[in-house]
């Protein structure tokens, strides 16, 4: 372990001039069940409001080092979707989609749908999740 | 034409950070640097992103991390000069009036290859030959030794002065000293070089923020003005060369001093690129610091450490911090800040008023390096 103490400067640094540790094993969920409702981990600069999902260290509209902890979910807006049958990302076929929610976060989600052909843009869906995975389902 | 200054720099302490992505290691550089020009994010006129390994759009992934956006932001890779680079073209773009304010970042993280030498392009058919850069430099050294009158010890000077220097510095990977006898009874990478006379592999990011004039009245905050900014390539050949005289170091050199007005005399702090001991002693004859063929009587006489004609690498180099190629070069920039603006703490070169930081790339055949970088700087 470093030593961090004081001002960051060229003398020495404080915890301020330490990385970022964004890709840690074994982060946290990015959600959790609330009152059995499925609501996402986001966060929200205490200065400037502005939110962020998943949860970060630094604010998007300001930098500042101020973001705490915010819950978010679980109606939200089917803006557009796709059903990808060629991926090097993972096993095919899944249905990705861009969820607008009321607080003003769009998020990238996972689609589950018994017929992915009656999906449309602009129709409600819901968090739902299962024990260590999250997506939505059209309501 | 305006006249160039840094305002403020900052950079992470070089380590191992493997739960950091690109943007993780730089981000908190960026901030800091930001903070102590008392520039905000939205001041940000341009931003140039030097990395040797970083992949697409790695300035991009930096900056929107704190909302830097609509703005050029150009990626710049040179290998080991990668950042130097990035602060040579936010020089040009200020120097001719382009922009006030230009956020430089250098940044690689090195331990996503899991350790080793240097992965270089394969399509080189001296790479397939299986040269790597200690490679290129143990047969440097062996030229060395066997034309002058000097010892491996004289080599392991380097790495024994160099980690005296980071012990000083809470910014160096290594913080302790060596011993001669240590140096060469370490493991050996390629003979002569031992593994003390390897710069460390590791992570890191530096940024520093480039003004112009204008953008200098406006900020209240020390200064350092960019008296040269000089980039050069290599010249292939594919016959001789001498590798104890590397061209593109000395032409570099040569270059930023006519350029600055002021030669290496009159120097009072070098950061150069150390990679390796022999890469030093090389060095210092190539950036005319000492004549050629006086290299190891330079160093042995203590003229480049505290209380010597210029203090180089007072930040530990490359041997202490390690080399996370492509922040190296704004690594070193921020070092020469500190170390202008009377900042650098126990590392304090005392009155120190100009300064030279050279970083250089190698690793494809036919050239003796593929990009070299030298800037000089004065107190403003």
């Amino acid at each position: 372990m470093r030593e961090v103490s004081g001002a960051t400067n060229g003398s020495g640094y404080g915890a301020d001039a330490l990385p970022i540790e964004d890709m840690k094993e074994g982060a946290k969920k990015p959600f959790e069940l609330v009152d059995g409702q499925v609501r996402l981990r986001g966060s929200k600069s205490r200065s400037s409001g502005g939110m962020a999902f998943p949860e970060r260290e630094v604010c998007l509209e300001t930098g500042a080092r101020d973001m705490e902890p915010f819950l978010f979910g679980g109606d939200g807006v089917l803006y557009s979707f796709s059903t990808v049958h060629v991926s090097s990302s993972g096993p095919v076929p899944y249905t990705l989609g861009y969820v607008d929610f009321p607080c003003g976060l769009r998020v990238l989600a996972h689609v589950v749908a018994d017929d992915p052909d009656s999906l449309r843009c602009d129709q409600a869906v819901q968090l739902r999740a299962t024990d260590d995975s999250w997506f939505v389902v059209p309501v | 034409m305006s006249k160039v200054y840094m305002v403020g720099a900052a950079m992470v302490p070089m380590a191992k950070y493997r739960n950091s992505s690109y943007s993780g290691l730089a981000v908190p550089a960026v901030l800091n640097a930001l903070k102590s020009a008392g520039v905000s994010p939205k001041d940000i006129q341009s931003v140039v992103c030097g990395h040797a390994f970083g992949g697409m759009l790695t300035g991009q992934r930096i900056v929107k991390e704190l909302g830097i956006g609509s703005i050029p932001v150009l990626n710049v890779d040179n290998a080991c000069s990668g950042g130097a680079s990035a602060l040579n073209a936010a020089y040009k773009d200020i120097e001719a009036g382009r922009y006030d304010i230009v956020l430089v970042i250098g940044v690689d993280k090195l331990t996503q290859f899991g350790g080793g030498t240097l992965p270089l392009v394969t399509e080189d058919p001296e790479v397939r030959q299986g040269m790597v850069m200690p490679a290129l430099y143990a047969m440097r050294a062996r030229r060395y030794l066997h034309e002058r009158d000097a010892t491996v010890e004289d080599l392991a000077l380097v790495s024994v002065k160099a980690r005296r220097h980071g012990a000083n510095n809470p910014y160096a990977q290594f913080r302790s000293e060596v011993n001669v006898q240590e140096v060469l009874a370490s493991r050996p990478i390629c003979d002569p070089l031992t593994l003390l006379q390897c710069c460390p592999t590791g992570d890191g990011a530096a940024a520093v923020i480039v003004v112009s004039e204008a953008g200098r009245r406006k900020l209240n905050v020390p200064a350092v003005r960019v008296a040269a900014s000089i980039l050069h390539s290599g010249q292939v050949t594919a016959g001789f060369r001498d590798m104890l005289n590397p061209q593109i170091s000395s032409d570099s050199a040569n270059d930023a001093y006519k350029q600055a007005g002021f030669g290496p005399g009159d120097l009072d702090v070098v950061e150069l690129h150390d990679a390796f001991t022999i890469a030093e002693l090389v060095y210092y004859e190539a950036l005319g610091l000492c004549r050629r063929g006086e290299s190891a009587d330079f160093l042995k006489s203590g003229k480049t450490t505290y209380g010597g004609q210029v203090v180089v690498n007072p930040s530990g180099g490359l041997l202490s911090k390690g080399h996370p190629v492509g922040a190296s070069g704004v690594a070193q920039a921020a070092e020469v800040y500190w170390q202008l603006t009377g900042q650098a703490g126990k590392r304090q070169v005392p009155g120190a008023k100009r300064a030279l930081s050279h970083v250089t790339g190698g690793g494809i055949s036919g050239l003796d390096h593929g990009a070299c970088t030298v800037h000089l700087y004065e107190c403003a």
